[in-house]
């Protein structure tokens, strides 16, 4: 009797226990994700506000964001991504640096979280996901794109009735014109002091010279070595280079000259042009300066290159391969990259995003801003930045025989033979 | 059941080993913090890297290769290795004269040329010493800048050339430009360094000598150089430790360029382990520097208890 007692009671309290289980939902897992991004303008509130918004749909999840300057970033994040406490999603470029970490196993093959409904490979057109694809496997999700054009301010260019160049011949004689009017006046400052200024010059008239297609197997390392940088493109690319400085364009210490000064001296109007990325405007329009117009780096005479093509960088985040939460970090990258944030990423951070459905709705940025984005989208080509896309050891020669170049302490040819020296060694350890 | 016997400790070894009394206990116990924090963040990784120099790897890549001797022998081989060392050495031969022989010229001139202010002087060429290099780097950095420096300025408004290429843009010159801001930096802990030296002879000495006819030259170089001897071989030798193990100034100021030319041990290594990934090179480099900074501390050590 006594054990048949029990035995009910037993019944009873698991029925209650079950029907208590029932109603009351299981309260979720607190979750964290951490990330990682750049310190740029207006990123940070934009972050903000998007974690807020994504705890409409993910009220368990938190998300702690860390801002870094850029050149300390490449090394913290790379020492916090093999150590234990380092970032669930963190920003990267496209190319070599991503390529690097998906090479040693610390970056996320988040394919199928990005195919799933609502998943960013639903939302992103093909071009973007390329940004962040190896071996058909998507590693990453590309947020957004930094071009570059030669900025030039409207009121000097009508007061002197300038005329907007066509070629790079026209751009030198463009440069020779503002010195005629006062020799004091640097048309173009450069400020190559921390060598990615004149990168990305390089990376333009490479493309001038050569064409994206002419130079893509010396990029990858993947041409025979006996061919490997001989194109006479790459000297010749060089020698526009040394071309622009010799009518006077830039600064007489480009090596020696910091790029926010070379900023500030087109920010203050005490130059006329500066070849500056698409992230400049936010910078321009902060000193007050809105009269200025853009231009594509004008074609090089007999070049291989294209007018439809020109420098575009893609960079978005990673997913860590140590993350706890995979499919929630991907569903926040996936809600950064929807429509809607697309749109206010433009709004605050101004940046051009990889979902640019909603561009023409922005509101607050300028119109200089919108023009550019308009320009990006009629782009047929994106060239990718050597110091990003090469191999570290050859886009550091390459940036070191920039530097050369300049200060005529080598000729152009001598300065392939850099670069070509260096893509052998790295080929050879491949 | 028997115990089993307690072991006994002989007479002879703990004769010979002094007793562990509360005042050692004490002593171990306080040097303690200072053991672990040396083990943990120079010990432990001084022998991690002489164990990874041996190795190929990166610092994102879990498989480490052995290779044996390979790294040093690149080293060997690698000509901007030896371009870092012989501006290693340019920095400290150089430091030592413009900051040991500047240290002293000023500690000479404090001593015995003022009468008043003498604090005041002292004050200020001791002030750029309690400022961080990476400080003292940007503010240089802003003096040289061929554009808005003032340097520049005023070296136009005296009517002489400025250097084309900037003073840390030109390869010929930036290495003396880094010179220049490290004594600007150090000079001043130089001079208090040898002042105090100078301040510990006694007068009684160079009265003496004076009744015996030895003044100027003669008293210099057989009361104060002597007097001092110890003081200057310190601050030599704390200059040359600095010269090999200098990073910061270098990194901020010039980064090594322009296209290497300012490369020192310090960045060269850096740069092979965080740019290119190279970190079993850059152990093998990094050993080469903790050697030289291991024998010269060595060095400073012998030399101190002998005077």
């Amino acid at each position: 009797m006594q054990l048949r007692l029990n035995g009910e009671m037993r019944l009873v309290a698991g029925a209650i226990l079950g029907a208590a289980l029932l109603a009351v939902p299981a309260r979720a897992e607190d979750i964290v994700i951490k990330m990682w991004t750049l310190d740029n303008n207006g990123y940070k509130e934009f972050i903000a506000e998007a974690a807020e918004s994504f705890k409409a749909t993910h009220p368990n999840v938190t998300i702690e964001h860390q801002i870094f300057p850029g050149d300390p970033y490449k090394t913290a994040l790379k020492v916090a991504l093999v150590g234990s406490d380092g970032p669930d999603v963190f920003f990267n470029w496209s190319g070599d640096r991503a390529k690097q970490l998906i090479k040693d196993k610390l970056a996320l093959d988040i394919t199928d979280f990005g195919n799933a409904p609502g998943g960013f490979a639903k939302v992103l057109p093909e071009g973007w996901l390329d940004a962040f694809r190896y071996d058909g496997r998507l590693y990453g999700v590309a947020m957004d794109a930094v071009s570059k054009y030669v900025f030039y301010d409207k009121a000097y260019f009508a007061e002197h009735k300038l005329e907007i160049p066509k070629t790079l011949g026209e751009l030198g004689a463009l440069c020779k014109a503002v010195r005629g009017i006062n020799p004091d006046t640097i048309p173009m400052p450069l400020g190559n002091k921390t060598r990615w200024k004149a990168i990305h010059w390089m990376t333009m008239l490479n493309e001038r010279a050569m064409g994206v297609e002419g130079t893509a197997a010396d990029y990858d390392l993947s041409r025979p070595a006996d061919q490997l940088y001989t194109d006479p493109g790459y000297a010749k690319a060089f020698q526009a280079l040394v071309d622009l400085q010799d009518a006077g364009c830039f600064e007489d210490a480009p090596n020696a000259t910091e790029y926010a000064i070379a900023d500030s001296m087109f920010a203050t109007k005490a130059s006329p042009m500066e070849y500056c990325g698409t992230w400049c405007t936010s910078g321009l329009d902060a000193a007050g300066f809105t009269d200025y117009g853009f231009f594509r780096l004008p074609v090089m005479e007999g070049g291989k290159g294209s007018a439809d093509a020109n420098f575009l960088v893609p960079e978005g985040y990673q997913v860590s391969a140590k993350t706890a939460h995979p499919k929630e970090a991907v569903e926040w990258l996936s809600f950064l990259v929807s429509d809607e944030q697309g749109l206010k990423f433009a709004e605050k951070v101004q940046f051009l995003p990889s979902n640019a459905k909603l561009i023409d709705k922005a509101e607050g940025v300028p119109q200089s801003f919108k023009d550019i984005a308009r320009d990006v989208g009629t782009l047929k080509q994106g060239v990718n930045v050597l110091d990003a896309l090469l191999e570290s050891t050859v886009a550091d020669a390459y940036m070191n025989a920039t530097v050369e170049v300049l200060n005529r302490t080598l000729t152009p040819e001598a300065a392939v033979g850099k670069v070509r020296e260096a893509a052998l060694a790295a080929q050879a350890k491949q | 059941m028997p115990l089993p016997p307690t072991p006994t400790i002989t007479g002879t070894s703990s004769a010979r080993r002094p007793a562990l009394t509360a005042g050692s206990l004490t002593a171990t116990a306080m040097m303690a913090p200072a053991l672990i924090l040396i083990g943990v963040f120079i010990l432990i990784p001084a022998v991690v890297a002489v164990i990874g120099s041996f190795f190929d790897f990166s610092m994102t890549s879990a498989n480490w290769t052995y290779v044996g001797g390979d790294n040093y022998r690149r080293a060997v081989t690698d000509p901007l290795f030896w371009l870092a060392i012989s501006n290693n050495v340019f920095i400290v031969v150089g430091s030592v004269i413009s900051q040991v022989g500047g240290g002293a010229i000023l500690a000479a001139i404090l001593d015995r040329g003022i009468r008043r202010g003498n604090v005041v002087y002292r004050t200020i060429i001791f002030m750029p010493v309690v400022i961080s290099s990476i400080a003292v780097a940007f503010v240089w950095m802003l003096i040289l800048d061929p554009n808005v420096g003032p340097l520049n300025a005023v070296v136009k408004a005296l009517g002489l050339p400025t250097p084309r290429l900037g003073w840390l843009g030109d390869p010929s010159i930036s290495l003396w430009m880094l010179l220049l801001i490290a004594a600007w930096q150090n000079v001043g802990f130089q001079m208090m360094l040898i002042l105090a030296g100078l301040q510990a002879i006694p007068r009684e000495h160079y009265e003496a000598a004076s009744l015996d006819g030895a003044r100027g030259l003669k008293a210099f170089w057989y009361i104060t150089l002597p007097g001092i001897r110890n003081v200057l071989v310190l601050a030599t030798l704390i200059t040359v430790i600095g010269g090999f193990k200098v990073f910061d100034l270098v990194f901020v100021t010039t980064g090594g360029g322009p296209a290497n030319a300012t490369q020192v041990l310090g960045t060269y290594t850096y740069t092979q382990a965080f740019a290119f990934g190279n970190m079993g090179y850059a152990n093998a480099m990094a050993v080469v520097l903790l050697v030289t900074a291991v024998l010269l501390g060595w060095l400073q050590v012998r030399l101190s208890r002998r005077a």
